[in-house]
């Protein structure tokens, strides 16, 4: 019964859905009206203007800094979320010994990901480091390594891996995105007058793609941080 | 009809968003009804991804050798900003449903009713 509710939901859904995609224009064209408002400009100045090659990057750093500034401080309140629905009921209990993963791993599987692991590292680190002028940056590099942190979690068992990222340093790289946004802000604030400003011209010019530079860094090590911390935190519970 | 064919990749999209919906809604389990969630969400991007798509566009970086017509970045910057956001309330509806699950032992929405 529920499910022919739901199909009918789905077919009175679809009939206005399928209707406004029908009115739209075309996909492809150049004279859309998403590729004729700013993008011309992006396109056109965001090189110079920006101080990266890689437009998506200067849409995400700079002409949309603040946009990304409140989606780095978003991921870094759900870790806080996750910690506070998931950790603080268990800081009572005792510490449960972690050990080798809990199902036992093909030695292929083992195999394949400790070969694989340096080389999924460097390709964070072009993508993170060449972010600026070419397809990949920040979120995109830091992501590979915290998904890398989980896969070989999977294979090795949590305490091993976790020895990487030890619980010390662990509270000074999850805030790291949120904290880089902050440096990078306040120092346009000293040097130029306004919060999250970048150099187009005068002294500091030279400047403006180190700053990218910091911030791709920063939300790399924060991100990766981020959904490592995630996983080590669910998988530590019961369920 | 014509104008359905045209915007093929909108209409994916649509069927997406409504595989979504259906999981949503005709789905008992919390973690199905979270990837219900997701797979919305994946329509949603896909959906303005293929708003960006420029017919022959090279990825927008320019430098040497780039010519255009570009592929529209703007999209492209707000769905890298969308995946995030997903990913962090999908981390976040886990976690609770983990919490859940904890405390009732169940994860199913029809056993939840009755529990106090």
């Amino acid at each position: 019964m529920r499910r022919v509710i739901a199909l009918a939901v789905l077919i009175l859904a679809s009939v206005p859905l399928m209707y406004a995609v029908a009115q739209l224009p075309p996909i492809g064209s150049v004279q859309n009206p998403t590729y004729t408002h700013v993008v011309p400009r992006y396109l056109a100045e965001g090189h110079e203007e920006a101080g990266a090659e890689n437009i998506v990057t200067a849409v995400i750093l700079n002409y949309r800094g603040f946009d990304t500034d409140g989606e780095v401080t978003v991921i870094f309140t759900a870790l806080m979320s996750v910690f506070a629905v998931l950790l603080m009921p268990r800081l009572a209990d005792k510490k449960r010994e972690e050990g080798l993963p809990a199902v036992p791993v093909s030695p292929v599987t083992y195999f394949v990901v400790r070969t694989l692991a340096p080389f999924i590292v460097m390709f964070a680190i072009a993508n993170i480091a060449y972010g600026h002028a070419a397809p990949g940056g920040g979120f995109q590099g830091g992501t590979i390594i915290g998904a890398l942190l989980i896969a070989t979690s999977l294979v090795m068992g949590s305490e091993r891996v976790g020895r990487l990222l030890p619980e010390s340093i662990r509270p000074w790289l999850q805030p790291a995105a949120v904290l880089m946004f902050s440096i990078v802000g306040i120092a346009g604030m000293f040097l130029l007058g306004e919060y999250l400003s970048y150099p187009v011209h005068g002294p500091y010019v030279f400047l403006r793609t180190p700053f990218l530079t910091l911030i791709e860094i920063g939300i790399a090590l924060g991100g990766a941080a981020i959904v490592a911390s995630i996983f080590w935190t669910m998988e530590g519970s019961e369920g | 009809m014509k104008a359905l064919w045209v915007n093929i990749d909108y209409v994916a999209s649509v069927i997406l968003f409504l595989i979504g919906l259906y999981a949503i809604m005709a789905k008992d389990n919390l973690v199905k009804k979270l990837m219900g969630l997701n797979i919305i969400e994946t329509a949603v991007f896909a959906f303005v991804m293929a708003s960006g798509i420029v017919d022959g566009g090279d990825a927008p970086i320019l430098g040497a050798g780039a010519r255009p017509p570009f592929a529209n970045p703007l999209p492209q910057g707000l769905i890298l900003t969308g995946i995030v956001v997903a990913l962090s309330h999908t981390a976040l509806a886990l976690s609770l449903i983990i919490r859940i699950y904890e405390q009732y032992g169940t994860i199913e929405s029809d056993d939840l009713w009755g529990v106090e």
